[in-house]
This record gives structure tokens, C-alpha cells and sequence, in this order.
């Protein structure tokens, strides 16, 4: 009874909202979908906070909405030498407190991600292979790196410039209550309330062009029908990740206007490749099994082949993807364009598992995360549908972020679902495929522990070339071989969706952000 | 002491307590309704449409369809639609309300019997032990039920019998408590004095004499436990840490189709809403009725 109370406790509550409060018409409110744990810029790796710093702080590289590398601090980039990166800064930038961006604050701000206690997913992987920095003049930074290193720009793109002298003994808690949130971005810190929101004021001597909002809040709404409740009675201007279900509706409102494009973020799975016995894979009775049959590139191409993503597609995100046979979206560096998505084939899926020595299938747990990716532990039970009929014995496990991904990293499951935003082919293999080494930071997200030495070295020539169609080549062959050996079965590409009122407008993003300085008045 | 008591021998002392019990109209339609039900949750395999817990006759290409409508492939008509999976919702609500009134009625009558024991011992053994315990169960019942249910699932893991050891964990100590409050009562009446003078040894004055006369009492605090158990269990199953989501229940169902509520889609909460809220409201109202016959000091109120 007293949950069914709540329910109408809640409705009644979210109509007495409806109400919409009186805000100057220099004010914005977006609704975030994810948490921001922290202010502090060089915590933790995740898109919520990398998108939050990004109001207060800029990089010396920036990402258009497409996706292409543009100048942010750093007026342009050239590689001097194979193994030196040299970096013209921008002149005349001012932090918030007045006083001016030189290579010294670059300097400091690059060696920062390493000096960061407890972050529970560092930086530092971006700044590792840097192995020297070099101040030319108060406007030139040089950064060495041990071996030729071509996607250093890219990673430069996460990595945000903090003042040296705002910052130099600051923690991470300094950051949080804005004692050290000094930034060159084109908003000032006001205030954070942890779980709740983040306010800003405008930086009216930002570099960039001034923002149309004087003031603007960011309020963290994770519970999906809370974001668009917010919208819908006009206690936020604009909404990210808009809930699927929705987005009818939305479409179908004059009141509203929907943004959206295909993320860089890619859907796929992971699985147990090295092991010979594996946790979550049996017999139908439950028995451990002589081999691993994931190991059998038969079998992962019958598990593919199962798999109708052209109606996962259009039924379970509702249409808000596309079917892809690719890890990386199309248009950026290691895309193959006659990777196309594997056809379904239910009678070819159950002849491949007969050949392999499975006609009557085997039972596989299926695990994925059920707050982290648009419509995750749906998907998840969709596929497991579709592998029964393969005469797969499915179940399913999903569980939240927080215990998710630390147990696939230990190598808990056999069968796991997995997202990859990049914006480079070569470096999303670096994580999710290449043979894993702490040591140089390859192959943190291969899960299945895969190893393929053709691979790493196709990896490894992309990543250290330098010119552009060389290292498009390198990628390209990587990512075709990684495929052909189904060593990751890809689903979809989701699209990013942002949905605002009418008057507003926003250009969608391919790397998910949500950035205030971006939305205008129409 | 109970209407059972006073009642005639055999049957017919059944269907007079029967007959006093339907004197309210109200609670004769909610055992009938209750009954009704039961009967459904046990006959679901038979008379579900399909099986929605074998994902081989789920079809998405029937996903959210609304009621009335045919699967695209063979003969079955979804009468209350389908949710996201293309589950049909009818065999959904159906096994769905088998798992809640499996694990309401088994995690109140695991919690009964530990509150028992532990009552009963804690009255009988009265002095610091007495003390112990009791403050044992204060110590549990200032915390939330569904607090300690959540802590202790995001230990376990889901599963039904995990549920059920989480709503006993989360429940035994209201028994307990009013185990010992009727104990101490009966305690100090004469017929336990006189026992006792017969040297009987404790167990059996425990077993055979204290507790019989608490446990008309008892039957009253259970029965709305388990509509307790079962509010508790949807409530878990909502947050999603209770059941598979393969294997929905009642409150997953509703959880699953909450998103949708906006959009138009009511048929996937709103249907098992309703069955969870006729459920509950009939074991109140049987609860209830028997408070006031058991109680009869509360008679005709």
C-alpha cells in the first residue's frame, strides 16, 4: 500500500509544480541526466563531469559538435619532431580572478591529473605518455613524448586548464566549494550543492564570445520521469538524454523543440575470450562445459548473427539508434565503411553453433548495467530473447553502475554489455581490445582479456603515426581485423538527444555534452 | 477467550465462525476476492496465455502493444496488452501476483515463526536476557523496514528466497514484540502458575501452554504483515533490487511500465497497479475483520 501512496503522493506533487516559476529571460536551467561527483576538473574521467568542468574551464584543444578537433586555449598544434608536440597558445586569455593564462598554468594543469588523491577514474591516462614539458616562451608549450604519439591533441581535448596560482596546493574539496574553481571558461562558480545543482555566472570577458545567459544552473535529475516532469511544468529551459518514451511526445509538442544525432557512443558486447573455462557460460543442466565456446570464432559469429538489431533498433530504443558493424561512428578515424552491420540469420546462427559442436546451444548469462546507457537493461533482456531462439538458454543480470563495472573489470562475467564514446578508432581499441598492460595504460576496458599480437601492432603503428591518412590506414586495417575475429560483438550507435522549450535553440553534439554556453534564444 | 473457543465442536463450530465472520458484508467480498485470487496465482501455468517467464515465446516485435491486440506471428491476443519485451501483460500479472503471494505469505510465516521463539523466550526468560532481546528489537524497529530489506539485498543479490530472508530479517522483531506483550500477560495468570507448580519443564510450558493462548493474537498481527510483506516486496521489485528482470513481479511490472505513464502506455502500470492494490486491500479488510472478532472488546465498532 505505501508504495502505491508515494505514487500518488508524487503525482499530486509534480501537479502542484505545474506552476512555472518567474526567471529573467537571461537565465537557463538545463536538467542533467548523471551525477556530478566533483568541480575539480581532473577527478574523475566521466562525461557528467568532464561536461560540468567544461562551463568553467577550457582546454587547450576543443571539440565541435561534429566532433572535429577546433582551437580552444591553444591556438594551433604541430607535431615539430615525431616524438615533440608544440602548442601556440592563446594570447590576452584572463582566468576569473584577473590575472593572465601562460604555459606556466599549462604546465601545472598537465601535471595535476597525476597528483590527484583517490580519483576513482583518473585522468591520467590522457597525461601519461607525456614525458616532458618544455616552456618556449609564456606562450609556447612543448610536451615530449617517449615514443611518436599522434593522438595527443585529442587527449588534451579532456584535460582542463586550471590556474597555478588559484589551484597550487588546492584539493579536490577546494575545487567542490569553489575556492580553487578558477577557470578561463566562459562561466564563473557560484555554487555546487553536491546531488542537487551547480550555478554560474557569465564570464563577461570570456575569449570565446560572450554566452546569452547571465545566469545559469545545471540541476542534476537522474530519474528519467523527474527530468521530463521538470520540463513539462517549466522548472528547467532544456533537458539532456531525453527518455525514449518521451520523445514522441516532445516531437509532437509545438511547445518544445528536440535536438538530436548520432553519438560517438557505441553499444556492444564483451566477452570471456581467454579463458578456457568461463563463470558464466554452462550446459543447459547447468554443468561447467570442457571449453570455453566463446573462444570459437564460430560461435561468436553464430551469437552475432542472432542478433536482429534492425528491430532492436526500431522496438527496443524505439528508433533512437542505428545498427552498426563498426566500433567507431562514421566520419571519424577508424571507420570502416564496408564493415556493414551483420545481417540476421537465425538458420545460418544455429548451423555455425552445430559446426561448432553446440546443435542443442548452451546456457549463457547475459550481464549489463541498468542506469548507465538509454534503455541498457532493456536491450540487454532483448538480446537474450533473440539467443534463446538461437537455442541459447539465456538469463539475464543487471545491476547498477556502481557494482557494475568494477566486477566486469575483475573479469566476473562472460557475457557483458558495454558503451565506448571515442572520437578515433585506434584509441578505443587501445582500451577495449588491446592485450591489457597497466604499465602503459592498454586494454583498461578489455573485459574479455583478448589478445592478438597482429593487433596491438596495427594499434600501436596507428597511435604512433603522425599523418593523418597513414594513421586513418593503421586504424582502419586494426579495427577490420578486431571484426573479422568478432572479438567485440557491436550493436548500435544511440543518438544523443536534447529536448527544450520553444525559443531555445541548441546545436546536438556528437560527444553527448550538454553545454550552456552553446543553447540560444531562437 | 476467541470466538473459536465458544464456538460448537467440529463443522459446525467451523461454519459458525464462518457465518459470524460474513456478518460483514464488506469483508465477505475481500475473502471471496482474496480467495479468487489465490486461486488464479495457483492455477497461473494452466490458465496464463503464455509462459512470461521463458523468453523463447516473447517476441519483441510485440513490444508495447496496447490491449486487444494480436501478436504479429501465431494466434495469441494480448486482452492487456504487452509491455517493453512484448511479454503479454495477463500472464505477467498472473505469475507475477503467484511470486508476491508466495513471498508474502512465506516471509510472514518465517518472520512468525523466528518472532515466536524469540518472544516467547525473551517473555519467559524475563531479567536481563528480557532486556537484551527487547532492546535488540528496538534497536531493528527504529531503522526502516525497507531500509534493512535494501542493505541487506545489495548484499545477497536478487532472487526470490533472497527476498523472502530480507522481509524476515526486516519483520520478525514486530512479532517478537507483540509475542512477549501477550506473554507476559498470560504469564502471570493463574493457569501458568499452576503448571509451573507441577514442575513441567519450561519448554513445555512454552510450547503446550503459553503458546496456544497467544496465538489468536498472533493471527491478527500476521495477516496484515503479509499484506505488509507483500507492499514491502513490490516496493524492492520497484526500486530493482529485488527479482530478475527477466522474472517480473508485480512491482517490477509497475516500475518497468512507470516510464511510459507520460507517454500514453498506461496499460503497463496501470494494470498491475490496480491488481497489487486489490490484493493488499482485500488481505487488510480479511485482516481487519479478524482483529474484530478475535478482539471482542472492539465488537460492533
Amino acid at each position: 500500500m505505501s508504495t502505491l501512496l508515494r505514487l500518488v503522493y508524487a503525482a499530486v506533487f509534480a501537479c502542484a509544480l505545474t506552476a512555472a516559476q518567474a526567471r529573467d529571460a537571461d537565465d537557463l536551467v538545463v536538467g542533467f541526466a548523471a551525477d556530478v561527483s566533483s568541480l575539480d576538473p581532473h577527478f574523475l574521467n566521466a562525461v557528467p563531469n568532464v561536461a560540468a568542468a567544461a562551463h568553467i574551464f577550457d582546454a587547450l584543444v576543443h571539440v565541435d559538435p561534429d566532433g572535429k578537433l577546433v582551437p580552444g586555449l591553444a591556438l594551433s598544434w604541430q607535431a615539430v619532431d615525431p616524438t615533440t608536440w608544440e602548442f601556440k597558445l592563446r594570447r590576452g586569455v584572463k582566468f576569473h580572478d584577473g590575472s593572465e593564462f601562460t604555459a606556466e598554468d599549462v604546465v601545472f594543469s598537465l601535471d595535476r591529473p597525476a597528483k590527484v588523491v583517490n580519483s576513482p577514474g583518473p585522468f591520467t591516462s590522457y597525461t601519461r605518455q607525456i614525458a616532458a614539458k618544455q616552456v618556449v616562451d609564456a606562450y609556447t608549450v612543448r610536451l615530449k613524448t617517449p615514443a611518436p604519439y599522434g593522438p595527443l591533441p585529442l587527449d588534451l581535448t579532456t584535460i582542463y586548464m586550471v590556474s597555478k596560482k588559484a589551484a597550487a596546493q588546492a584539493s579536490t574539496e577546494d575545487f567542490n566549494a569553489g575556492r580553487a574553481a578558477v577557470g578561463t571558461g566562459p562561466f564563473k562558480f557560484v555554487a555546487f550543492r553536491r546531488g542537487e545543482s551547480i550555478e554560474l555566472a557569465r564570464n563577461d570577458a570570456y575569449w570565446g564570445g560572450k554566452p546569452a545567459w547571465q545566469r545559469v544552473t545545471l540541476r542534476l535529475l537522474t530519474n528519467d520521469a523527474a527530468r521530463t516532469a521538470a520540463l513539462l511544468a517549466g522548472d528547467v529551459d532544456a533537458i539532456e538524454a531525453v527518455p525514449t518514451p518521451d520523445i514522441a511526445r516532445f516531437k509532437s509538442n509545438p511547445a518544445f523543440r528536440l535536438e538530436q544525432k548520432v553519438s560517438w557512443r557505441t553499444i556492444f558486447w564483451q566477452m570471456d575470450l581467454s579463458r578456457d573455462q568461463t563463470p558464466f557460460v554452462t550446459d543447459k543442466a547447468g554443468r561447467p562445459l570442457p571449453h570455453n565456446p566463446l573462444r570459437d570464432l564460430r560461435v561468436r559469429q553464430a551469437l552475432s548473427k542472432a542478433i536482429n538489431r534492425q528491430a532492436l533498433v526500431e522496438r527496443t530504443m524505439e528508433g533512437l539508434a542505428i545498427a552498426t558493424g563498426n566500433i567507431v561512428i562514421p566520419g571519424i578515424v577508424g571507420h570502416v565503411d564496408a564493415l556493414a552491420p551483420e545481417p540476421y540469420d537465425l538458420a545460418g546462427a544455429k548451423r555455425l553453433l552445430a559446426e561448432a559442436g553446440y546443435p542443442d546451444g548452451f546456457a549463457l548469462t547475459l550481464h549489463g548495467p541498468n542506469n548507465r546507457y538509454v534503455n541498457d537493461e532493456q536491450v540487454v533482456q532483448t538480446v537474450a530473447q533473440m539467443l534463446t531462439r538461437a537455442g541459447i538458454a539465456t538469463r539475464v543480470e543487471t545491476m547498477p553502475l556502481s557494482s557494475y563495472f568494477g566486477r566486469a573489470r575483475a573479469g566476473e562475467f562472460s557475457f557483458a554489455l558495454l558503451g565506448w564514446g571515442s572520437l578515433a578508432g585506434d584509441s578505443a581499441l587501445r582500451s577495449l581490445l588491446a592485450t591489457p598492460n597497466p604499465d602503459i595504460g592498454w586494454g583498461g576496458f578489455n573485459w574479455g582479456r583478448y589478445s592478438n599480437a597482429e593487433l596491438d601492432k596495427l594499434v600501436r603503428a596507428a597511435l604512433g603515426e603522425t599523418d593523418a591518412a597513414r594513421r586513418a590506414d593503421f586504424a582502419g586495417r586494426a579495427v577490420q581485423l578486431a571484426m573479422a575475429e568478432r572479438a567485440l560483438i557491436p550493436l548500435y550507435h544511440q543518438y544523443a538527444t536534447w529536448v527544450m522549450r520553444k525559443g531555445l535553440a541548441y546545436r546536438a553534439r556528437v560527444d553527448e555534452f550538454t553545454l550552456a554556453q552553446f543553447f540560444h534564444p531562437q | 477467550m476467541s470466538m473459536f473457543a465458544r464456538a460448537h465442536p467440529g463443522r459446525t463450530r467451523l461454519i459458525a465462525a464462518l457465518a459470524r465472520y460474513a456478518e460483514n458484508r464488506v469483508a465477505a467480498v475481500a475473502l471471496t476476492l482474496f480467495l479468487l485470487l489465490a486461486l488464479a496465482a495457483f492455477a497461473a501455468p494452466w490458465i496464463a496465455p503464455q509462459n512470461p517467464y521463458d523468453l523463447a515465446q516473447l517476441d519483441i516485435l510485440d513490444a508495447r502493444l496496447p490491449p486487444g491486440s494480436a501478436a504479429a506471428a501465431g494466434e495469441l491476443t494480448y486482452r492487456l496488452g504487452t509491455d517493453a519485451q512484448g511479454r503479454d501483460m495477463l500472464s505477467a500479472m498472473l505469475y507475477g501476483l503467484r511470486i508476491s503471494l508466495t513471498v508474502g505469505f512465506a516471509a510472514t510465516a518465517g518472520a512468525l515463526a523466528l518472532g515466536l521463539v524469540v518472544g516467547l523466550a525473551s517473555a519467559l526468560a524475563g531479567g536481563s536476557i528480557d532486556a537484551f532481546i527487547m532492546r535488540v528489537a528496538d534497536l531493528q524497529l527504529a531503522f526502516p523496514a525497507i531500509l534493512i530489506a535494501l542493505i541487506l539485498l545489495a548484499a545477497l543479490g536478487p532472487g526470490p528466497g533472497k527476498i523472502v530472508l530480507a522481509l524476515i530479517a526486516a519483520q520478525w522483531a514486530y512479532y517478537a514484540r507483540a509475542v512477549r506483550g501477550v506473554a507476559l500477560v498470560e504469564r502471570e495468570k493463574d493457569y501458568i502458575a499452576a503448571v509451573r507448580l507441577l514442575g513441567l519443564a519450561p519448554p513445555r510450558i512454552l510450547f503446550v501452554h503459553l503458546l496456544p493462548n497467544c496465538l489468536p493474537a498472533l493471527i491478527v498481527v500476521a495477516t496484515l504483515q503479509v499484506g505488509a510483506a507483500i507492499a514491502l516486496e513490490a516496493t524492492l521489485s520497484f526500486l530493482g533490487v529485488g527479482l530478475p528482470v527477466t522474472q517480473p513481479s508485480l512491482g517490477l511490472l509497475i516500475a518497468n511500465g512507470f516510464q511510459y505513464l507520460l507517454s500514453g502506455k498506461y496499460w503497463i502500470s496501470v494494470f498491475p497497479g490496480l491488481l497489487l492494490l486489490t490484493l493488499i486491500l482485500a488481505i487488510n479488510l480479511v485482516a481487519e475483520r479478524l482483529r474484530v472478532l478475535i478482539n471482542p472488546r472492539l465488537d460492533g465498532i
